[in-house]
């Protein structure tokens, strides 16, 4: 009984996921999970093996690789999936080339890299959190601002999000005046010296990289000492992260940016998601939706597997891949391969209950040839020193 | 947090640099050693180790290896890297350890095994080559294999823009395999698959010669771009004249002449090849020296004449 039980079990095709922890989206191991389990029932497969291992913040190397390894040497896992950064993916890499086996990186696309991968074994999910900042510090200067300021956190500010808002702004002939970096523990955190700052630069924009607690922080700072000014915000994806959002008091008007998916988009396949993930208990969030989508890639990748494709193979037949996902059409570019997905034009609304909501507006233009120029563009010698998979402090 | 694992790297110069920087910064370096190697190299290689503290030696000839294993005794590394370090290692000192040596070939395994892969996977106009991390053996490029790192070939690379790109990607592949080392319990690896091996000896005159009336135009051009610099460009003979051929494009262009011919000269010269295409030559050696399309044409006046 006990060996018909293992080789069941051997047989039994084997999904892997590296789930990090984070203290302030503390639900972020279970969305990551229920999102890649729900999106595995909704294709009808719900009879592949998901075996999960620990990463902590995803900044422990040692704790990474061996999760990693455990999961593809013990557990003799096809496809493991991991949300982490650009920098331990480059970790992993030679473990993956080794074993012979598919690693999807769910990027929050935080960081830029200083080379952008081409390894075969790896490809990138991402939500694109860099190409929306600079995406939104495009659309501050079509609103007609010359002059803006960057504000951000000691944690956020670690992300070289901060050089794409500010190239993006630069590039299309603005000028930044002022730089912000507050502390990340809530007793360091102030936004104070943007008083100054605007008495100085009464007309700049406010370039915002936030995530987490923090865009809540940030939000309850500008209420109290910029009340009814409507300063002119300008957010990323993550600044428009409904689950931190819908806790957050409503800062005033003028607060507009780029999404990378909202609960209020309007399609047959967002409806599906919600509807999954809420039917489990949890609120969907851009977390559960990054691994139901991931689940779409792996069951290609392990199709592919089965019908004996080498990696190479695997690759190339990635490259024409295209779902369609609760946030649109995704499809991998081949340079990168990083995933390709719509990004939308969202303003700030208030509910009626004073919190926050997004309101979608349209559809980004041109993803993917901002997104060309992304990944051609110098970097200048900046570096980030961040190893944490983003939001996991 | 276990203790930063040593590693003593062997190499063979220039080409191991931007290797060395990324391990020595990562603080993974313990000593550094380099044969052959011309004065320049060793003398900046020796004076790093000292301001780093590392070991270091120089291995001038086959002859100086019977000094090696004694030394590497002496510095008790935990593994040993090899990026073109160009003599074989022996038994004995092999015998400091079972995978303990690993060797970073600069083309894919088993395809590509030989002292000059770049030349090879240029020539033979693949689209991607690779860096391999091997356990090393008694015999060249044979050990298993721990994993290829792919690399693509763009257009135009020559053995030149290609060696440096390599270098550079040399760098992340070697820090990668130590991180592997580091935090691994079991290095995965895989026997080399025979039946796919091949040797490709040091290239000589028979491998650089371009035959106008065997080769295409765009193997010609891949054979001028797998020679350029190291071999002072592709053999040939032109007009009678051994020349070597150093930068040169394709012409989709038909033709009526010979293979090998002179079919015009505009800035360059182009040359008929036995598929009806040309290639246009823009820079050759000839026993003037190095000089442009324009420079032969007026080194050649006889030419001129024929051409006019």
């Amino acid at each position: 009984m006990k060996i018909s039980f293992f080789i069941i079990q051997y047989y039994m095709q084997t999904i892997g996921i590296l789930l990090a922890r984070s203290t302030y989206y503390q639900t972020i191991g279970f969305d990551l999970y229920e999102g890649l389990r729900s999106g595995l029932n909704h294709l009808g497969k719900s009879d592949i093996r998901i075996i999960s291992e620990n990463i902590g913040f995803g900044a422990d190397k040692q704790q990474c690789y061996r999760s990693a390894e455990r999961l593809l040497l013990e557990e003799n896992a096809s496809v493991v999936i991991a949300y982490i950064g650009h920098r331990m993916a480059q970790l992993l890499r030679p473990l993956f080339l080794a074993a012979n086996k598919m690693l999807i990186v769910l990027d929050a696309g935080a960081n830029l890299p200083h080379e952008w991968p081409t390894c075969p074994n790896i490809f990138y999910h991402s939500l694109h959190n860099s190409l929306g900042a600079s995406l939104a510090a495009k659309k501050a200067i079509n609103d007609g601002y010359k002059s803006a300021g960057m504000v951000t956190g000691y944690y956020d500010g670690g992300y070289l999000h901060t050089y794409s808002i500010a190239k993006g702004f630069e590039e299309n002939g603005g000028e930044i005046f002022f730089n912000h970096a507050t502390g990340y523990k809530s007793e360091d955190f102030t936004i104070e010296p943007l008083k100054n700052h605007l008495e100085q630069f009464p007309d700049c924009a406010l370039l915002s990289l936030f995530s987490g607690d923090f865009v809540q922080w940030y939000f309850e700072g500008i209420q109290k000492s910029f009340k009814e000014q409507n300063l002119p915000i300008y957010l990323p994806p993550f600044g428009f992260e409904e689950m931190m959002l819908a806790d957050t008091e409503y800062p005033g008007d003028n607060i507009k940016g780029i999404a990378a998916w909202s609960k209020k988009i309007k399609s047959n396949e967002n409806k599906i998601f919600i509807d999954a993930i809420t039917s489990t208990g949890r609120t969907p969030n851009l977390f559960s939706l990054l691994s139901w989508e991931s689940a779409e890639i792996a069951i290609k990748i392990l199709d592919l597997i089965q019908e004996k494709n080498t990696t190479a193979q695997i690759a190339s037949e990635l490259h024409s891949f295209t779902f369609k996902s609760p946030r649109g059409k995704i499809y991998f570019d081949q340079k990168t391969n990083t995933s390709i997905s719509p990004l939308y034009n969202a303003v700030l609304i208030s509910n009626d209950e004073g919190k926050c909501e997004i309101k979608i507006e349209s559809t980004a233009n041109n993803v993917s040839e901002h997104f060309e120029k992304l990944i051609n563009q110098d970097l200048n010698n900046s570096t980030s020193a961040w190893y944490n998979s983003y939001a996991c402090i | 947090m276990e203790t930063q694992k040593k590693i003593l790297v062997l190499c063979g110069g220039k080409f191991a640099f931007k290797a060395l920087q990324l391990l020595a910064y990562e603080k993974f370096i313990c000593a550094i050693g380099i044969g052959k190697g011309n004065y320049t190299t060793i003398d900046a290689l020796e004076r790093e180790s000292e301001e780093n503290n590392f070991g270091f030696k120089s291995f001038p000839d086959n002859k100086s290896i019977s000094e090696m294993r004694n030394w590497i005794d002496t510095i008790q590394p935990d593994y040993i890297f090899c990026i073109s370090f160009p003599f074989l290692l022996t038994e004995s000192i092999l015998s400091y350890g079972q995978n303990k040596f690993i060797n970073f070939h600069p083309g894919p395994l088993p395809q590509y095994r030989g002292p000059m892969p770049i030349f090879e996977v240029l020539k033979n106009q693949e689209n991607e080559t690779a860096i391999c991390a091997h356990f090393m053996n008694t015999k060249f490029d044979e050990g298993n294999i721990i994993f290829n790192d792919p690399i693509t070939i763009e257009t135009g690379d020559t053995y030149g823009k290609l060696s440096v790109k390599l270098s550079e990607h040399m760098a992340q592949v070697a820090l990668n395999m130590a991180n592997m080392l580091q935090f691994a319990n079991n290095i995965p690896n895989e026997p080399q698959d025979e039946t796919q091996s091949y040797y490709y000896e040091k290239p000589d005159l028979s491998d650089t010669y371009i035959n106008w009336k065997r080769m295409t135009a765009e193997e010609i051009i891949s054979l001028i771009n797998a020679c350029n610099p190291w071999n002072n460009g592709a053999d040939a003979t032109l007009l009678g004249e051994q020349i070597k051929i150093i930068s040169a494009y394709l012409l989709n262009e038909p033709h009526e002449n010979q293979p090998g011919t002179i079919v015009s000269f505009t800035h360059t010269l182009n040359i008929a090849c036995e598929d009806n295409k040309q290639i246009a030559i823009e820079i050759l050696k000839t026993d003037y020296g190095i000089i442009t399309a324009s420079q032969y044409m007026t080194l050649n006046p006889v030419m001129t004449g024929i051409l006019n």
